[in-house]
């Protein structure tokens, strides 16, 4: 029995150094600012010719917020397609919209009018998009910092997705292109659904007990809670085996 | 039916774990004067005694609990003298290399090492491999002992008789011995903590041996932390039932206890609830799920129905307007159990989430598993210990100063007992070398349990010196009784 | 609450020990022919079913009010980030990086109003537990490395508060706090 035992030891020793390649060392914590903090309420022109300010927008709707520059050769253009093919699938658009807003002051309403096409959204109701003339009070509010590179004509800005409750609030904040549990997590923040807690992003999950799944609200049993139950496991095993070794040699009572 | 070996080994153990008591009292009395602040320690040399205190306290009463059923288990069945030599060289090698670890290279990360501490060098480099070498080296000992004896079981009773499930049914023609079952349930439970400490201590090895490359995930490593330290303090308890269960009737003069169905019922239920149990540790943690958390409490709630339905329910009827034959070993067990249950009361009161909130980690936590070892399992080890070393003696004053060993436990384990609870409720934090200006009564409150520690101390240094002298006879005794 | 969660105790202890003695005395003045309770396993029974409504009773009640519910449909006014490290707390109304750890040397919060602090630690596990001006235990978490817990509280009463460490964190545990103004 023993012998067997060891052998798995040895055997999961071996799996931990395989993985153990896997590690990424950055953490993320910009996400955590300027949580529950208002978002500045800048005026939009929207593509429909509509001229509301991004707190009425939110008003009627809680908002996630993505933000954007037309001409963008870099990230622009594949997060806002991975966007769109998460959310694609999701039945209940009813308790968000996605504003795609320009943080760039050359963008017209025309150059939006163009994206929204070419991303086939242009009759897609959940999905608004914007320019505004106060975009720099905008980025303040929301901790964003696209910065101009002269060289190659383009901003040096992160993907970020802000997600805006009712009442104005930044609930949550996702930067770069993340999964679709990620998003889901940030769906919820902006229906004021509380989560007691979180996992920073970017650390080492292989071994966590649960991995959390916001579209169904529960969390489902990660590596880590397959772990838990190993030692349960091997015990029953352990308890069969001796069981049927011996039962051979038992002695009638 | 049991031998001259198994004899002397277990007066050896006995003797063994009842010096190692005393030097572990005493290093509770130390902490206890360095927080009142009649000693002046170094923080971490007082880390280092807690971190001693607490696993050789882990180890030794689980030992005792072991030692117990093994010598009871001859009754029933043969069981493995090597196993038992083995638990002893690693048990002993293993204490040794914790002190080691603790007190020259100066580890001091508690006896529950919750990851990522011990990794946190603040000691000799060599400490932290010692330290969670030492628990390999006890795990393996006792895992052995533990298998082994399962195997035993298993070779006279089937599976299912081994955990009484005939009972279930109508009249069942086969009697399992309760003493059986509760070793069986509990050595179940034994052998699948030790297996998890035995996955958590590959899991820092992994770590500890990859340089930084693998990190592991605190969640995990501390629900399987407590997965272990939970349940083998748990499980030691149990031990100590099923030598209740053996003895209690047999030296009051009443017929055996017979397994019926609801005991059979209540034991099995145990050992599910008692595996579940531990969530109660990581209530705090909001990171982990919110099912898990109220699956902790009712669990937790739950694995207090069948101890206390059924054997204290057990213990009372038994004794209720009952004339028993009343001696030292039935005093102390029923003692005991009264002290079980009132650390059981306060151990409900702290898995109520709600009030964890504001208990969790102050000195409520030390107060009530303070309750049910020092004023429960060490009396049913206790009993056990004086039994067995009457039982070859030719002298019959074996009643001498009865009352006032009670007394002195009863009022010492009371009142050092108080000074927890007290300052528990004064929400006062446990494993504080020294007490910040907020806590005025903090130094008050440790002198008094210091104190009071003493009169305990002076009670089992009667039951050391008598017990021994006991053991050694039989430990040296060229031919049996 | 810690008082009468105190005296709850004591109460149930007192009882749990006055059953014993009686039961022990009952024992001592038995006659030779005497045999205990007519009927236990019906008395059983009834011991079984009384415990367990009770508890039944307790969790229901209790379990609503864990912490993990706290506070969970309002919008708190103000999030407070918290790193816990050996032997420090530092606190921030920004996002703390961890490559370049600072917080703010005083935290003033709002009293009456929903606070949200978000603890996370940067090295071991830690407790962070506030206690009011009588130093009494009010609400706590725990800090884990690479998660972060979120604890939602309303101040009472404006004054001092002092954050403790609870869990042990190595040889400066006892020292490792922090404080909090509430206005």
């Amino acid at each position: 029995m023993f012998k067997h035992f060891i052998f798995i030891i040895i055997a999961l020793s071996f799996f931990f150094t395989q993985l153990a390649g896997a590690q990424i060392a950055s953490t993320g914590f910009e996400e955590e600012n300027n949580i529950y903090e208002k978002v500045y309420d800048a005026k939009l022109n929207l593509n429909n010719g509509d001229n509301r300010t991004l707190t009425q927008l939110c008003a009627s709707k809680p908002v996630i917020l993505a933000l954007i520059f037309t001409r963008c050769s870099g990230i622009c253009n594949p997060f806002l397609v991975q966007l769109k093919e998460n959310l694609q699938f999701k039945t209940d658009t009813d308790n968000f919209s996605v504003l795609v807003l320009s943080f760039d002051p050359r963008d017209t309403r025309e150059d939006m009018v163009n994206l929204s096409k070419s991303l086939n959204l242009e009759n897609n109701k959940q999905w608004l998009f914007a320019t505004t003339g106060d975009i720099e009070k905008l980025n303040l509010s929301v901790g964003f910092n696209p910065v101009w590179d002269s060289i190659r004509s383009q901003y040096d800005h992160d993907a970020l997705l802000v997600g805006i409750n009712k009442e104005g609030y930044i609930t949550k904040k996702l930067i770069g292109i993340r999964n679709k549990s990620d998003l889901e997590l940030l769906i919820r923040s902006v229906n004021d659904v509380f989560s007691p807690s979180y996992r920073l992003p970017n650390k080492n999950r292989l071994f966590s007990c649960f991995n959390y799944n916001p579209e169904t609200g529960k969390n489902t049993p990660g590596l880590g809670l397959l772990f838990l139950t190993l030692p349960a496991v091997i015990t029953l095993l352990l308890l069969l085996g001796i069981s049927y070794t011996v039962r051979h040699k038992r002695i009638l009572i | 039916m049991e031998t001259i070996k198994l004899r002397k080994i277990t007066s050896l153990w006995i003797i063994t774990v009842l010096f190692l008591f005393i030097v572990n009292i005493v290093l509770g009395i130390i902490m206890r004067l360095n927080q009142g602040e009649i000693l002046h320690e170094q923080p971490a040399t007082f880390y280092a005694h807690m971190t001693t205190h607490g696993l050789t306290q882990i180890g030794i009463w689980f030992v005792a609990g072991m030692t117990g059923i093994n010598y009871l288990m001859e009754r029933y069945l043969k069981t493995s003298y090597l196993a038992n030599v083995v638990a002893m060289v690693l048990t002993v090698t293993g204490i040794l290399m914790l002190w080691t670890s603790t007190y020259i290279g100066n580890f001091h990360a508690g006896w529950t090492f919750l990851y990522p501490l011990p990794l946190k060098i603040m000691w000799a480099k060599w400490a932290t491999p010692l330290f969670l070498g030492s628990i390999l080296v006890m795990g393996v000992g006792w895992l052995t002992w533990s298998v082994s004896m399962m195997t035993q079981i298993l070779k006279k009773y089937p599976l299912t008789k081994a955990l009484a499930w005939q009972h279930f049914r109508k009249n069942p023609t086969i009697q399992t011995p309760p003493f059986i079952l509760i070793s069986m349930i509990t050595l179940i439970g034994i052998i699948t903590c030790l297996l998890g400490a035995v996955l958590l201590l590959a899991m820092y090895a992994a770590e500890y041996f990859s340089n930084g490359a693998f990190v592991n995930d605190a969640l995990l490593m501390k629900n399987l932390t407590y997965f272990f330290g939970h349940t083998i303090a748990n499980e030691m308890l149990y031990l100590g039932l099923a030598v209740i269960y053996e003895l209690f009737p047999e030296v009051g003069g009443r017929p055996k206890w017979k397994a019926t169905w609801y005991v059979a019922l209540a034991w099995n239920c145990t050992l599910v609830f008692i595996l579940t149990a531990f969530f109660h540790h990581l209530y705090m943690d909001f990171v982990q799920p919110v099912g898990f958390q109220i699956v902790g409490q009712i669990a937790s709630y739950m694995a207090s129905l069948p101890a206390a339905g059924v054997t204290v329910f057990s213990v009372l009827v038994a004794v209720y307007r009952t004339s028993i034959k009343w001696s030292l070993t039935n005093l102390l067990f029923f003692i005991g159990v009264a002290g079980w249950v009132i650390g059981g009361l306060g151990a409900v009161i702290d898995v109520t989430i709600t009030n964890n909130f504001v208990l969790h980690n102050t000195l409520w936590v030390p107060a009530h598993f303070h309750t049910y070892n020092a004023l429960g399992n060490v009396l049913f080890s206790l009993a056990f210990f004086h039994w067995f070393s009457i039982q070859f003696s030719e002298k019959t004053d074996f009643e001498k100063l009865t009352k006032l060993k009670l007394t002195l436990l009863l009022i010492g384990g009371i009142g050092f007992l108080l000074a927890f609870y007290i300052g528990g409720a004064e929400s006062m934090p446990r494993r504080y070398s020294n007490y910040p200006a907020e806590f005025p009564m903090a130094a008050p409150l440790a002198i008094g349990a210091a104190v009071f520690a003493t009169i305990y101390l002076a009670a089992i240094l009667i039951f050391f010196f008598q017990i021994s002298k006991r053991c050694l006879n039989i430990l040296f005794s060229s031919s049996s009784h | 609450m810690q008082n009468s969660i105190l005296i709850l105790f004591l109460v149930l202890a007192g009882m749990s020990a006055l059953v014993f003695t009686f039961v022990y005395l009952s024992s001592k003045k038995a006659g030779k022919d005497e045999q205990g309770i007519p009927n236990p396993l019906k008395t059983r029974f009834w011991f079984l079913l009384i415990l367990f409504v009770i508890l039944g009773i307790f969790a229901s009640v209790t379990i609503p009010r864990s912490p993990y519910f706290l506070f969970a449909d309002e919008t708190p006014v103000r999030v407070i980030h918290v790193s816990a490290m050996q032997f420090a707390f530092l606190m921030s109304d920004k996002a703390i990086d961890p490559k370049n750890p600072v917080g703010e040397a005083s935290i003033e919060l709002p009293a009456n109003k929903l606070v949200e602090f978000r603890v996370t630690s940067l090295d071991v596990n830690h407790g962070f537990a506030i206690y009011d001006q009588s130093n009494r235990l009010i609400a706590q978490t725990q800090a884990m490395p690479g998660y972060v817990n979120r604890l939602r509280w309303k101040f009472k009463e404006p004054g001092n508060y002092t954050i403790l460490c609870l869990e042990y964190c190595g040889m400066a545990h006892q020292v490792m706090r922090a404080s909090l103004t509430i206005k």
